[in-house]
């Protein structure tokens, strides 16, 4: 069973098709790279499966269960979390606050518990024990209390990624995590990517950089033009002198 | 002296408004011109309760409350998916509607000739007569309006709101349902407006449909947006902004009749500016509409 | 059959308005709700040059008109630009447009007073009968002189080169710049133009009926519905969604009673707002970018 599946996606905006018939399932464990060149329809893949965007044809499948037509926020609560290419974050709260939005299942965010907090304190206590060590698994314990639009690029990058762990997400789809990030900021979060499929966590995410597709994946898939014209392993298909061509194109 | 405490019931009933808008505009970013439409739609629930069927003012506070909230779903179910912009057109569609609703239907609430002889409240044998009353009860109220959206605010679901503020997918793709916090905020926001129009029905004793227009609508909105937004103290230096400056027109020797359209050409001048030089407001802490 | 002809022509009233309107949220991007209040004043300019300066109608009206369209720039000039040059959200330019709403709402009350005023000389004049029901002069040049701007407006748009600029801005404004058009004339002219058409609306109307100082909220929310329902931007949906809008109305009027022709435009409204947002011939309304 793998983890995620899609078959058959088809997505066209006015006269492009972002995406021709694609199936892919990405398994229950390990680092899943997306690569491709730009307009291969990599986000539009990814905006799909989160939701975002509804397709014209075709299925998608969290485990068992059909998620094609579901809402967004449903589909985050069965577990699959995702970042932006642009950067989406809570600009005017503090780091800690975005991480603390994130986290499932709060009482407090029902209206009586809002009102009443039954509990809530206790919850509070321990959302906030959970996103500081979220804060601290990334780096960034010390800018907690920082604002979000305070922080550096890559400082921001890496707060996007501590909100999906928050959400508890067990299947992770990161767009473009290092992209105009400096490479030593870029190595840092891509050196947590391997740390998280070791906990058991599925991570896929969209790349450009090779070397370090090449490092840290298990599974690559290419696409070009809607389609998935490659898959394996990075060793295999980053040999294929077709595939490099039609990459750096 | 008289005078003084009228103006000071004016500002509690005017804050209680400004705060439930601040809750829905200032703190979830969604701007709505319907909000007279719950005012009214409190003050006449509470006044025919009162003068049709001689119920206690509690019950009058109450049923409009609940007349608010469900009344508002008719508006935020099938508009609040749509862009801010068209939500907006739906909220002033359904201001349209409800005063004509209360200026057309004559049989319910007397049209344009309003309801008089609303009778003074009488809580748990607490009869509220004098002006020192009315403003005790006016302050109450208000503070307790202002601490609901306070308690909201700073709780998690106030987290989810400014969320949704700054960047809605953002929330949608943490898994926030936004759509049940943006309806839920708009109850919120409705009732608590009721709420400010069983207190000016009790308090005036006569309402009738001019009090609940478009224009009222806008006014709130001025307060909160003047005020300033995501400030606690925002719709109360609004209030009292808002509703002092006007009077301070008539001590200038404007008649009456002229002292209300003046009052409205300053409202809507200071709205133009504040927008031009300032919209954060005086003590607000987020840029409105950023 | 009566209300059909009534319908027709409440139709062409609010398509000329909507015109305007959507050109304006098509090309500026934000709904100028001020609109109605320049739509007002028209009317009482007009008045005011016949009735009170005694000017003959055929130096009034130009006049009153040209003062419209000239407001409307104005107003561009003044408040509008400064803020989108300063990258203003809609919803901040929407806010500034209702504070410019009731200013100007309430100088025409202060310099006119609010009775009804009427335009034309005599009693309303019978009309003859079309069809098995009446028409009145005015009516049918109403019906006329809409025809005659929706087609010149659709073929200036479509045919000239001030029509591509329009289109170009309308479209995408950042590629309309690389493209060389200034996007601050287009928009002003758009603004200039959409307040001339309003102004030709209210003058019609003004003669039709009668002049209030309300008379521009419901005209507003009327032509805001018809150009969400026949589709934003689109020089056919204002003409269409005009049409639908006063035939609905007058339906509405003649079956059930006119307080509630209110009600079904709004229904009107959310039903579309639901099913398509877009508008009969809108481009579909382009979503967050993700």
């Amino acid at each position: 069973m793998e983890a995620l599946r899609c078959e058959g996606l088809s997505k066209s905006f006015d006269a492009t098709q972002a995406l021709a018939n694609v199936s892919l399932e990405f398994p229950t464990s390990g680092i899943t790279a997306i690569i491709g060149p730009n307009g291969a329809g990599k986000t539009t893949l990814i905006n799909v499966l989160t939701g975002f965007l509804r397709p014209e044809a075709g299925r998608c499948f969290l485990g068992r269960r059909e998620v094609t037509r579901l809402a967004p926020h449903r589909i985050a609560q069965l577990g699959l979390a995702r970042t932006f290419q642009d950067l989406r974050l809570i600009q005017l709260v503090t780091a800690l606050d975005n991480v603390l939005v994130a986290r499932p299942n709060q009482r407090g965010e029902r209206l009586l518990g809002a009102l009443f907090r039954l509990g809530v304190a206790a919850e509070e206590a321990r959302n906030l024990q959970a996103a500081t060590d979220l804060l601290r698994f990334v780096g960034l314990e010390e800018k907690a209390l920082e604002l979000a639009g305070e922080l550096s690029y890559g400082e921001q990058k890496l707060l996007t990624l501590a909100c999906c762990l928050a959400t508890e997400a067990s299947i992770l789809l990161l767009d473009e995590p290092v992209s105009g990030v400096h490479p030593e900021m870029a190595s840092r979060i891509l050196g947590l990517l391997p740390r998280l499929r070791d906990e058991g966590k599925v991570v896929i995410f969209i790349e450009h950089d090779i070397s370090a597709v090449r490092q840290i994946a298990d599974l690559v898939i290419v696409m070009d033009e809607g389609k998935v014209i490659a898959q394996g392993l990075p060793r295999e298909v980053l040999e294929r002198p077709e595939i490099m061509e039609a990459y750096l194109a | 002296m008289e005078y003084l405490g009228h103006v000071l019931v004016l500002v509690a009933i005017y804050t209680l408004l400004a705060a439930s808008l601040d809750l829905l505009a200032g703190q979830t970013g969604i701007l709505s011109i319907a909000h007279a439409a719950f005012y009214g739609l409190g003050a006449y629930a509470s006044a025919l309760l009162a003068v049709r069927l001689g119920a206690p003012f509690i019950v009058g506070l109450l049923a409009g409350m609940v007349v608010a909230v469900l009344v508002s779903f008719v508006v935020s179910l099938p508009s609040l998916r749509l862009h801010g912009d068209y939500f907006v057109v739906a909220t002033f569609g359904f201001q349209m509607i409800v005063y004509s609703v209360f200026n057309n239907w004559m049989g319910l609430t007397n049209g344009p000739l309003g309801i008089p002889g609303i009778p003074q409240p009488v809580i748990f044998g607490w009869r509220v007569t004098s002006q020192l009353d009315f403003l005790t009860l006016a302050a109450v109220l208000a503070g307790l309006a202002y601490f609901v959206v306070w308690r909201i605010t700073t709780s998690p679901f106030g987290r989810v709101l400014h969320a949704i503020r700054e960047d809605e997918v953002f929330a949608q793709a943490l898994g926030k349902n936004t759509l049940r916090f943006k309806v839920t905020a708009f109850a919120v926001s409705g009732a608590l407006a009721a709420s400010a129009g069983s207190l000016y029905a009790h308090y005036i004793t006569y309402i009738d449909p001019t009090s609940f227009t478009v224009m009222e609508s806008i006014l709130v909105i001025s307060m909160v947006i003047i005020g300033g937004a995501g400030s606690p103290w925002g719709p109360l230096v609004g209030a009292v902004v808002l509703v002092t400056l006007p009077e301070a027109l008539r001590f200038v020797g404007f008649p009456s009749s002229v002292a209300a359209n003046l009052r409205q050409i300053v409202y809507g001048a200071l709205l133009v500016i504040m927008m031009m030089f300032r919209p954060r407001g005086l003590v607000g802490r987020y840029g409105f509409g950023r | 059959m009566q209300f059909v002809i009534n319908g027709i022509v409440a139709g062409a009233l609010y398509s000329l308005v909507a015109l305007g309107f959507s050109l304006i949220f098509s090309t500026a991007r934000f709904f100028h709700f001020a609109h109605g209040a320049l739509y007002c004043v028209a009317a009482y300019l007009a008045y005011f040059y016949a009735s009170v300066l005694g000017w003959p109608l055929w130096v009034a009206i130009p006049c009153a008109v040209g003062g419209c369209a000239f407001l409307g720039g104005l107003v561009e000039l003044a408040v509008y630009r400064p803020l989108r040059h300063r990258r203003a959200s809609s919803d901040i330019l929407l806010v500034a447009s209702l504070g410019l709403f009731i200013a100007l709402q309430n100088l025409i009350s202060l310099a006119f007073g609010d009775a009804t005023k009427l335009l034309r000389s005599g009693p309303i004049k019978e009309g003859v009968l079309f069809l098995g029901a009446r028409i009145t002069p005015i009516q049918i040049g109403t019906v006329i002189a809409a025809a005659i701007c929706i087609t010149v407006l659709d073929s200036v748009l479509r045919f000239s080169g001030a029509g591509k600029k329009i289109r170009a801005v309308a479209d995408d404004s950042e590629l309309g710049q690389i493209l060389g058009v200034d996007t601050d004339r287009v928009v002003l002219g758009v603004f200039t133009s959409g307040s001339l058409l309003a102004g030709v609306a209210a003058i019609l109307a003004g003669f039709d009926s009668d002049i209030t100082p309300l008379m521009g909220f419901s005209a507003l929310f009327m032509s805001v519905v018809a150009a969400i329902v026949g589709g934003v931007g689109s020089i056919g949906g204002a003409a269409l969604g005009g049409l639908l809008v006063g035939l609905t109305q007058q339906f509405v009027a003649a079956t059930l009673s006119t307080r509630w022709q209110e009600v079904c435009v709004f229904v009107l409204l959310i039903v579309f707002l639901i099913v398509r947002p877009e508008g009969i011939l809108g481009k579909p309304l382009g979503k967050a970018k993700i």
